[in-house]
């Protein structure tokens, strides 16, 4: 009587919480105030209101970045999630151990690391002696210096992104998949559908939104991706292949212009965002 | 009839054909670095390279193991070891109160932690920010550095599958045990953690594969004594000028474990990366 009880199960949550927010939140505000500075190698100079920004637009390399991000990001994750959608489709038909199988498989470009998988795969475009050109040359074709040839240096990038995420699409999708109520599909069986009415009329609809989730990671981690490009290509031949994350790592640490690629962070980051907005939207998570 | 068994044993065949070819494609980066770490260098010189039918030899293990290599492999089983550690503990009691309570700002929280799912995954965005605020800091470059940032890098996806995984547990379970006389602080420690045991798995799974394969990260966070295998890696490529030897030596070796745990653990974690998608 009187004694009020006080809820204190918010404190199971607090320890994540402050590491998050320490390492999450923290750091994104701490780069948009660095963002308004000048900086000189690492000492902060003096409030420049909107210049690093307004240089970031400026600077042709940069918006050229850009450019190369978007139209790399685009092209790696459709290729992930259109093949990763036709592997979920077929491996949905069969099951056991030859489905667990190709998941396995799938994945395991995945759970390597990105430097051993963009080392591995310079290695195998090597001019002379990777894998790649021994075969193109014994199929009679003239072999490609892939990481010096400008246009074949960024479809490697796109392949190699789309190799090691098409086993992530085909897992998620493929989860949704499975969530598909089967006397649906048999109900449309019966009611005279042939396999593709079933496919565009029941198959695809249900599992909208486990394709539009994928889409969304994996077009956020292709976005932000920057360690592929640095060991695959190194953001060469002549800048072919500098996506945005590459060219803020060299403004730290090769320039040491930590203003300019703070305000080239936030610029990232207001594109994540609004990338994440559209995951929350459609993924509708409730508690 | 018979014509039925035909297209029927010719689908199969281009079945196991796409499989076969998916397989190849999927691995043979791998399989080539393997073959590469076990040929002499006048071996992987050779035009054509011979796939089988060279002498194999673990000279490049020799070379790559004598130098620093192996004290980042130590680091690198050190630094996961304790964000595991953290991020179980940190990701399990949020989970459960998550879970199971209701407390004011909850929504909130749960927002960071599902913002946290992709932003975190492609930390890249956070790497300039973080490294100028734990300069300002000066946590850069110690023995804790790594570890906490990879368990706050990871504990979104492992709160994720907590939560997941203890909605499963029936709540009868814990309100029976409370009826019985339990303790909230047994229910918490003793009770739930073995019903929960398969999502512990996949979310160090989880924290284990982040850590372990991190570069970017580590590469401006840490320097010296301190460095990760996948910076050792990394550094070779300058080290020992794309000499392809010592380098596939060094991949091979950061690639085994990785292996050895996914194929224990995979169910684990397909069924961690799909907690949450399930729900069409």
């Amino acid at each position: 009587m009187g004694k009020k009880k006080i809820n204190l199960s918010i404190l199971y949550t607090v320890p994540a919480s402050l590491l998050l927010i320490m390492f999450l939140i923290i750091p994104l505000i701490f780069a948009l105030y660095c963002s308004f500075y000048q900086y000189k190698y690492m000492m902060q100079g003096s409030f420049v209101g909107l210049a690093n920004y307004i240089e970031c637009f400026v600077t042709p390399r940069i918006s050229q970045s850009f450019l190369i991000t978007f139209i790399v990001t685009f092209a790696s994750t459709a290729i992930s999630i259109f093949l990763g959608l036709v592997l979920a489709l077929w491996i949905d038909r069969r099951s056991g151990l030859f489905a667990y199988f190709i998941e396995m498989i799938g994945l395991i470009p995945w759970v390597i690391s990105m430097v051993v998988a963009g080392l591995l795969w310079r290695w195998m475009f090597n001019a002379e002696l990777g894998l790649f050109n021994v075969i193109i040359r014994a199929m009679g074709f003239a072999g490609v210096d892939v990481i010096q040839n400008k246009t074949a240096a960024q479809v490697a990038l796109i392949f190699v992104l789309s190799w090691r995420t098409i086993g992530y699409a085909m897992v998620m999708i493929l989860a949704g998949l499975k969530g598909i109520d089967d006397t649906l599909i048999e109900a449309s069986h019966i009611d005279g559908a042939n396999s593709l009415q079933t496919l565009f009329l029941i198959k695809l609809p249900m599992i909208k939104s486990s394709v539009l989730l994928s889409t969304i990671v994996l077009t956020v981690s292709n976005f932000t991706n920057n360690t592929v490009p640095k060991v695959l290509t190194g953001g060469g031949p002549v800048n072919a292949t500098n996506v945005v994350t590459l060219e803020q790592y060299n403004l730290s640490f090769v320039y040491y212009e930590f203003g300019k690629s703070s305000a080239l962070s936030v610029l990232i980051m207001i594109c994540t965002v609004i990338i994440i907005a559209c995951y929350i939207k459609v993924a509708k998570y409730k508690i | 009839m018979n014509n039925h068994k035909v297209r029927k044993y010719t689908i199969r065949a281009v079945e196991y054909l796409i499989a076969a070819i998916f397989a190849v494609i999927n691995l043979i980066p791998v399989f080539w670095g393997v073959i590469t770490s076990l040929k002499n260098p006048r071996e992987i010189s050779r035009i054509p390279p011979q796939i089988f039918g060279f002498e194999p030899t673990l000279m490049h293990y020799q070379t790559v193991l004598s130098g620093q290599f192996f004290r980042s492999i130590m680091n690198s089983v050190l630094f996961s070891l304790f964000a595991i550690m953290l991020g179980l503990i940190l990701g399990y009691l949020a989970g459960y109160g998550f879970a199971r309570r209701k407390f004011r700002f909850k929504s909130l929280l749960f927002f960071l932690v599902v913002v946290g799912i992709p932003l975190s995954g492609g930390s890249s965005v956070l790497l300039i920010p973080n490294y100028l605020y734990m300069l300002k800091l000066h946590m850069t470059n110690q023995f804790y550095t790594l570890p906490l940032i990879y368990a706050a890098y990871n504990l979104p996806m492992a709160i994720w599958i907590f939560i997941a995984g203890i909605k499963a547990v029936p709540f009868e379970l814990e309100e029976a045990a409370r009826i019985d006389g339990v303790s909230q602080h047994y229910i918490v420690t003793r009770l739930v953690p073995p019903l929960v045991k398969p999502s512990i798995a996949s979310a160090a799974l989880f924290i284990f594969i982040g850590s372990w394969n991190d570069y970017i990260t580590a590469s401006v966070m840490v320097s010296g004594n301190l460095k990760v295998i996948q910076q050792s890696i990394y550094d070779f490529m300058g080290f020992f000028g794309l000499e392809w030897g010592p380098l596939t030596a060094s991949t091979t070796i950061a690639v085994i474990p990785i292996l050895i745990v996914f194929t224990i653990a995979g169910r684990q974690l397909v069924s961690g990366l799909t907690a949450g998608a399930v729900k069409g």
